[in-house]
């Protein structure tokens, strides 16, 4: 989009319009469907957070006056950074397992994969109670069993939380993992051993390092993914835990503090847009996103 | 200076009649003055006519009743809608996609307000109205003795009567607990069920703390919250009635404060493992509201409020739902079998605490977001 990229562009032959033009004309209903649709609609956001209810800065200064915001914000990374964890160390597992696997397991290893993102995040949330609750499949399991005399609060609480959004969130990081693993050389790793390395030592000090962008993307991926989640928390939190985009949606459907709401809708999007330029640094995005 | 009528005019009136009551169009209305001799001139200075001449002028195709959805929708379709259609040859169209405080106002910002009516509570109405999203009720047109003059607010008007009730599982409870057991977690261990936004439970934590029932309002928020935060290990929150159904269904929680709508399906779909009680039940309104310029305009949205007032729809929805009718001429009319489960049957209002809607539609906004930092905090 920049000149850069048009002075390095290969030249063609001349035509009706000069290269700058054409190329112009050739961006420009993407620009303007982008413009409309994209840019209005977030500027109004931006808009409303610095007019409502009055003019100035006073909803931004909130962030750091409430009690209320504050707790809010600290929740939502807390659970976002478990989460992430949790997710990155499974979904790291199953990456592997993947690359490694047959090419016919592999189909199949895929499928687990992938069916769960076409199922709606509400079914998947009720189903989670299905199983948690306190009269739900594992805790009458495990009294049948005779190991636990009381059911163990495994929903209603954060925990519910997060085991709710790490199944959700585990596509997001296997995907990005397993593009990354399916491009390390094996034959590197066979280097290693063969010069005397062990298994764990082979993968610590040559397969890891080689997977290290994989895990930063996927890592920033699950991240930004985790902070928008509000179906999820809000089913399996029992309304006592309070995340960032369910308390966005109390303020502009129920409370009517459209000027609160937007603000920290800005906020949240300048810190993910902050986040991805920190990612750009490290790993190259279009290929995280799957541009090639 | 009153004149004489003439039987032509009188036969003007009994037109006028047919005019305001729909059941003749304007155009008939007119060709009937020509063929009197007379001409609408002769009738002016009818400031109820030339209304309803107006009115019938700009019949809209249809008026439009939001609500949540659900079970809702064909029940207030046979309740209020075939009457409505039926009298007035208007369709009242009812749509059950959820009118949410944000969605009114931002549909009344871009101009776009696709309601009439709006099926809504006291908080919502009050946001609204002391912001200029809605109609003030036009009582011209609502008739105030078809309902609890208490109930018949600026900004909204009692359709329904529902009440707040506590509920608990028999197998763990034995008898019937009054809310100081349901606050006592020492002597009945085990979950407590709350809705999520503060409304109409703060009554009853003052009332287990020791307040009389007749001298909740004005409440006082602090020691309210104080009550309710000491169960809060305890406690967990509902936010829709279908939520509050599976939590007690489920056996999480031993108690709950729920709407009696969900506790007498409970009690029906548990085969009376769930049990409830009308005793110191917070008895609320559900409300009309109308948001402003509704595209069927306004005097057709407070006619449609108007004919929802008929007793027989009314106990219809008490049939079908268990809202309680807010005529209180429909009492007589609701067969025994669902008077005990209606909230609004004087035996059971004598039971119950009457909501404070004044009150709370004072301090909802502020309550609900302190009612939010105690529980997550």
């Amino acid at each position: 989009m920049t000149a850069s990229t048009i002075a390095g562009a290969p030249r063609g032959r001349r035509y009706f319009f000069d290269e700058r033009t054409a190329y112009w004309l050739m961006v420009a209903p993407a620009a303007l469907l982008m413009a409309a649709f994209y840019f209005y609609p977030l500027v109004q956001v931006l808009w409303i957070s610095v007019t409502e209810p009055k003019p100035g800065l006073g909803n931004y200064a909130q962030l750091f006056t409430s009690a209320s915001i504050q707790r809010t914000i600290v929740t939502t990374l807390r659970i976002c950074v478990i989460t992430t964890a949790v997710t990155l160390l499974l979904g790291y597992v199953v990456a592997y397992v993947l690359v490694h696997a047959s090419p016919r397991a592999q189909r199949w290893l895929f499928l687990g994969v992938l069916v769960p993102l076409w199922i709606s995040v509400l079914v998947r949330a009720f189903a989670w109670v299905t199983l948690l609750a306190r009269e739900g499949l594992i805790n009458t399991t495990l009294r049948d069993a005779g190991l636990i005399d009381q059911p163990i609060a495994l929903i209603w609480n954060e925990l519910g939380i997060v085991i709710g959004m790490v199944h959700y969130m585990i596509p997001y990081a296997v995907l990005p993992l397993y593009a990354n693993m399916r491009d390390i050389d094996a034959r590197t790793i066979s280097a290693a051993r063969g010069l005397g390395g062990s298994r764990f030592y082979s993968f610590r000090r040559v397969f890891l390092p080689q997977s290290m962008p994989g895990i930063i993307g996927a890592t920033v991926l699950v991240f930004i993914f985790s902070l928008g989640f509000f179906v999820t928390p809000a089913i399996l939190g029992g309304g006592k835990t309070l995340m960032i985009a369910e308390y966005i949606s109390l303020q502009i459907l129920d409370l009517l503090r459209w000027g609160l709401g937007t603000m920290l809708a800005s906020t949240l999007i300048l810190f993910i847009f902050v986040l991805l330029a920190a990612l750009a640094r490290v790993v190259d995005l279009k290929r995280l996103f799957g541009a090639g | 200076m009153r004149e004489e009528q003439t039987f032509a005019q009188d036969c003007a009136e009994i037109l006028r009649e047919d005019l305001v009551a729909g059941r003749i169009d304007r155009r008939t209305f007119m060709k009937g003055l020509v063929a009197l001799g007379l001409t609408p001139a002769v009738l002016g200075g009818s400031a109820a006519l030339s209304r309803a001449v107006q009115a019938q002028a700009t019949k809209p195709k249809e008026v439009v009743l939001a609500n949540f959805g659900g079970d809702a929708v064909p029940a207030f379709t046979d309740a209020f809608a075939k009457p409505f259609e039926a009298k007035e040859a208007v369709k009242l169209v009812i749509d059950g996609s959820g009118p949410t405080t944000g969605k009114i106002k931002a549909m009344v910002d871009a101009k776009k307000v696709i309601w009439d009516v709006i099926d809504s509570g006291t908080g919502q109405a009050a946001q609204l109205g002391e912001a200029g999203y809605l109609e003030p009720i036009d009582y011209s047109i609502v008739d105030k003795t078809k309902l609890d003059p208490e109930f018949a607010y600026k900004w909204g008007v009692i359709n329904y009567y529902f009440s707040t009730v506590l509920a608990w599982d028999s197998t763990k409870v034995q008898g019937t607990p009054t809310w100081a057991d349901f606050f006592d977690t020492k002597k009945i261990p085990g979950k407590r069920m709350f809705r999520r936004t503060g409304l109409a439970m703060l009554e009853p934590a003052l009332m287990a703390d020791g307040v009389a029932p007749d001298k909740l309002y004005p409440i006082d928020q602090k020691r309210a919250m104080a009550k309710i935060a000491s169960i809060k290990a305890d406690a967990l929150y509902w936010n829709s009635g279908a939520e509050s159904q599976q939590l007690m269904r489920t056996g999480e929680c031993v108690m709950g404060i729920l709407w009696h709508t969900r506790a007498n399906i409970l009690e029906r779909d548990s085969n009376g493992r769930i049990k409830w009680t009308f005793n110191q039940g917070i008895v609320q309104p559900g409300i009309w509201i109308v948001p402003k310029n509704p595209p069927a305009g306004s005097a057709w949205a407070h006619k449609a409020i108007n004919a929802m007032q008929d007793p027989a729809g009314q106990v219809l929805l008490l049939e079908r739902m268990g809202n309680g009718p807010a005529n209180p001429a429909a009492s007589a009319l609701v067969k025994p079998e669902f008077a005990k489960v209606n909230p609004s049957s004087p035996e059971n209002l004598a039971k119950q605490v009457k909501f404070g809607g004044e009150w709370w539609m004072a301090n909802q906004d502020q309550l609900t977001q302190a009612f939010l930092d105690m529980i997550s905090s």
